[in-house]
């Protein structure tokens, strides 16, 4: 262990504890607390337009739901194609509440966080239902059975009147100390809620990976009769793997049917599926800054493109069939290109700018 | 010092006159409006033309200076049919202070419902789904409703069929936008409209209906009334055609008549289907330019005037666009010539008040548009068209169906 608590440069670990510390120095305690308060303090010193504060709390919905994706796919090696069925089920679970007790009942509008749990939990047990496959089957196989999952919610979705058949059910505005949440503050609010969930989720996560539970993940993916061998039970790992990923998902379903004050068939395709593998993807597998850098990367990618095509708008006559080919071509080429030159995503370019860092004025 | 006093005065003074010279004499207000649709995606061949049509009539309003030295200015954005990019559009909108929205399909305006009505604007949705007009007080669709559209299409067949009661099948979308109607022409038929609705059919992606078609037959059904777009239906009489089961006349016994509401048909329909199309009957309330009158000859100066290709002038969903920045450039109009100030709620106002003697006849329907604070459907008269000869042809007059609410 190095003398220097603050600036410490290699690994000097003389305990296993030590070595699973969060933070390895003071310096790097401080940082994370103060780009937190950073994150908290400053929509109340800038003010951002409804269009981009829903941009944003739509990046850190999409951080909730990948985190579970990536603790699945990333950590587990169990890849999902029907991450996006999960989170319609939690936006659902919210949407049926909805529709039966009344959109506007204190349940959903007062005891929103009841529900957020709530939603989590129903999202649990359906991926844990998704997940028993997980122990015959493996790779593409898996993934055919997740997709059969998509497929099965969007067709139930679409053909039960409970469901409303895909139409947007409609939620109520939600009750805070101060008062109902007004049109003009619901994305700011919904803003501090989510980053608040990302947060907690995080470090919950990263918690989970430095217990033997993460730890059994991680064993499993690289091979799972070697972790069988090795005391682990593989199934139950698998299993809670899939539960977990339905749980995160399930919370991020009900934040996005908060935030859109509704839940319709639309936001839970197969093509928002592939779109959060995407993410996962691109943010770096098996990294849990991955599914932070991930959807960031992503949703302003697909921002800069449709304001790119726009300002080509002025200048080519046929502007609205660049549209048709340069989002599909840049989602695309974005995945290929990262498969090929980066497979491990975002997060390895932080890694590298950390280790930089840490070592300047050193190279090694 | 005294010239250089003398100097800097005159250079002031002739920047001052420069300035007053180069200030026009009256800058005129500038209104926003903007539209938010699918330009691709699913259902763009309907909403790139219709954007078109948006798109050229206001700057046909600015260009000819119809609002004298005010101007309309109404940014169009791409959706691609999802309701979550709506939504952002429609914030960005409105911190660009919009007085009035153009919206597109069935699923965004639903979403959006709650807040057209929380932010009190007017929005003129492409979607006439009466579910729309629920719990909404802000939404105006343009012309009759996908409902009033079957039962209209009902009772035509019900006036026409001849022998005992008409037996019909109902051809729709898996969708609210194709659900929407079936319940009211149920309605219509427990009302009181002779006819029996045999089988709904949702189609799915199919490339063979053959199978639907035999059962249709096997259960004597005449007529089918289709509510979806354009695609299934051009599937759907290609293969009747093949089976040899479209009726040569209206109502040909032993033989299926197709019908559909206002997104089934359109010179699209004719060019997917091709010959399959013929004898398909058509409603909207829209005129067409295969009929030519003042309306469809204006439509087509607008595309020839900004360069649009034949399809695109020729189209039923550019004449769709049109209307819809017709009737919002009429409302501010009617606000200025009223000496108000045009914001949302005095656009409100006079849209609610667009009836009676104060009716807006654009031209390119065949019926006035008229809302009220009660109606907020605009043209409530149809046209019947037929496919005759590669074309649709208008059949018969103008009507209001009677079993419509």
């Amino acid at each position: 262990m190095s003398a220097n608590r603050w600036l410490a440069t290699g690994n000097f670990f003389s305990t296993y504890r030590e070595e699973q510390r969060i933070f390895f120095t003071h310096l790097d305690r401080l940082v994370f607390a103060v780009f937190i308060a950073v994150l908290f303090i400053w929509p109340l010193v800038y003010e951002v337009s409804n269009k981009y504060m829903l941009v944003l709390d739509n990046i850190l919905i999409a951080m909730v739901a990948i985190i579970g994706l990536n603790l699945v796919t990333g950590f587990a090696g169990l890849i999902s194609i029907g991450h996006a069925a999960f989170v319609g089920v939690g936006a659902y679970t919210l949407a049926v509440f909805a529709r039966t007790i009344g959109d506007s009942h204190v349940l959903i509008t007062h005891a929103w966080p009841l529900m957020l749990v709530l939603s989590g939990a129903v999202g649990a047990v359906f991926g844990a239902f998704v997940g028993l496959p997980a122990l015959r089957l493996k790779h593409l196989y898996l993934a055919i059975a997740t997709l059969s999952f998509q497929m099965i919610f969007q067709w139930t979705i679409n053909f039960l009147p409970l469901f409303n058949q895909g139409q947007t059910i409609p939620i109520g505005r939600v009750y805070w100390l101060t008062g109902m949440v007004s049109r003009g503050d619901h994305y700011l609010f919904w803003y501090y809620v989510i980053l608040t969930i990302v947060i907690l989720f995080g470090l919950a996560v990263r918690n989970l990976l430095r217990s033997r539970y993460g730890r059994s993940l991680v064993a499993v993916r690289d091979n799972d009769r070697a972790a069988d061998a090795m005391g682990m039970n593989p199934g139950l790992t698998k299993v809670y793997a899939f539960a977990l990923a339905g749980f995160f998902a399930g919370v991020a379903g009900a934040l996005h049917a908060y935030l859109y004050r509704g839940a319709g068939i639309e936001s839970f395709t197969l093509s928002q599926s592939i779109s959060y593998l995407a993410m996962a993807i691109v943010g770096g597998l098996g990294t849990l800054t991955g599914s932070f850098w991930g959807p960031a990367a992503i949703r302003i990618l697909d921002l800069q493109v449709e304001n790119l095509v726009e300002w080509s708008a002025q200048f080519l006559p046929a502007n609205m069939n660049l549209a048709t080919a340069l989002k599909p071509l840049t989602f695309g080429l974005v995945i290929v290109l990262f498969l090929m030159f980066e497979p491990r995503g975002i997060a390895n370019w932080w890694r590298i700018c950390r280790s930089y860092v840490k070592l300047w004025p050193f190279r090694y | 010092m005294k010239k250089r006093h003398a100097f800097m005065m005159q250079v002031v003074l002739a920047v001052i006159v420069c300035a007053a010279l180069a200030a026009p004499s009256h800058a005129g207000q500038v209104y926003k409006l903007a539209l938010s649709l699918a330009i691709t995606g699913p259902t763009s061949d309907a909403g790139n033309p219709y954007s078109k049509g948006v798109e050229d009539y206001i700057r046909y309003v600015n260009d000819t200076k119809l609002l004298g030295d005010d101007t309309v200015d109404c940014p169009i954005r791409d959706d691609q049919y999802q309701t979550d990019i709506t939504k952002r559009n429609f914030e960005d909108f409105l911190s660009e202070g919009i007085v009035l929205y153009l919206n597109y399909s069935t699923g965004s305006t639903l979403a959006l419902k709650r807040d057209f009505d929380e932010e009190k604007i007017p929005t003129i949705p492409a979607s006439f789904h009466a579910g729309n007009l629920v719990d909404s007080k802000y939404i105006f669709l343009p012309i009759a409703t996908y409902s009033s559209q079957c039962i209209g299409l009902a009772e035509y067949i019900v006036a026409n069929h001849k022998g005992g009661t008409p037996q019909v099948a109902m051809f729709i979308h898996p969708s609210a936008f194709g659900r929407g109607p079936v319940e009211d022409v149920q309605n219509a038929v427990k009302s009181g409209l002779k006819m029996d609705i045999v089988e709904v059919v949702e189609h799915g992606k199919d490339l063979d209906n053959t199978a639907t078609l035999q059962r249709l037959l096997s259960k004597n059904v005449q007529y089918v009334i289709c509510q979806t777009v354009q695609s299934p239906v051009a599937t759907l009489i290609k293969d009747a055609q093949r089976l040899g089961v479209t009726a040569k006349t209206f109502g040909e016994a032993g033989k299926l008549t197709f019908t559909g509401a206002h997104y089934t048909g359109g010179n699209d329909l004719i060019d997917l289907a091709g010959s399959a199309a013929e004898g398909f009957f058509w409603t909207t309330s829209y005129t067409l330019t295969s009929e030519p009158g003042p309306g469809t000859d204006f439509q087509l100066m607008l595309a020839k005037k900004y360069s649009r290709d034949e399809k695109t002038a020729n189209s039923h969903n550019y004449t769709n666009g049109m209307m819809v920045a017709q009737v919002a450039v009429e409302a501010i109009r009617r606000v200025k010539a009223e000496g108000g100030k045009v914001t949302r709620e005095s656009l409100y106002k006079t849209l609610n008040a667009m009836n009676g003697a104060n009716s807006y006849s654009p031209g390119n329907t065949v019926g006035p548009v008229t809302y009220s604070p009660t109606d907020h459907a605009g043209v409530d008269t149809l046209q019947i068209y037929s496919v005759q000869s590669g074309v649709f042809k208008a059949v018969g007059k103008p009507f209001i169906p009677k079993f419509a609410k």
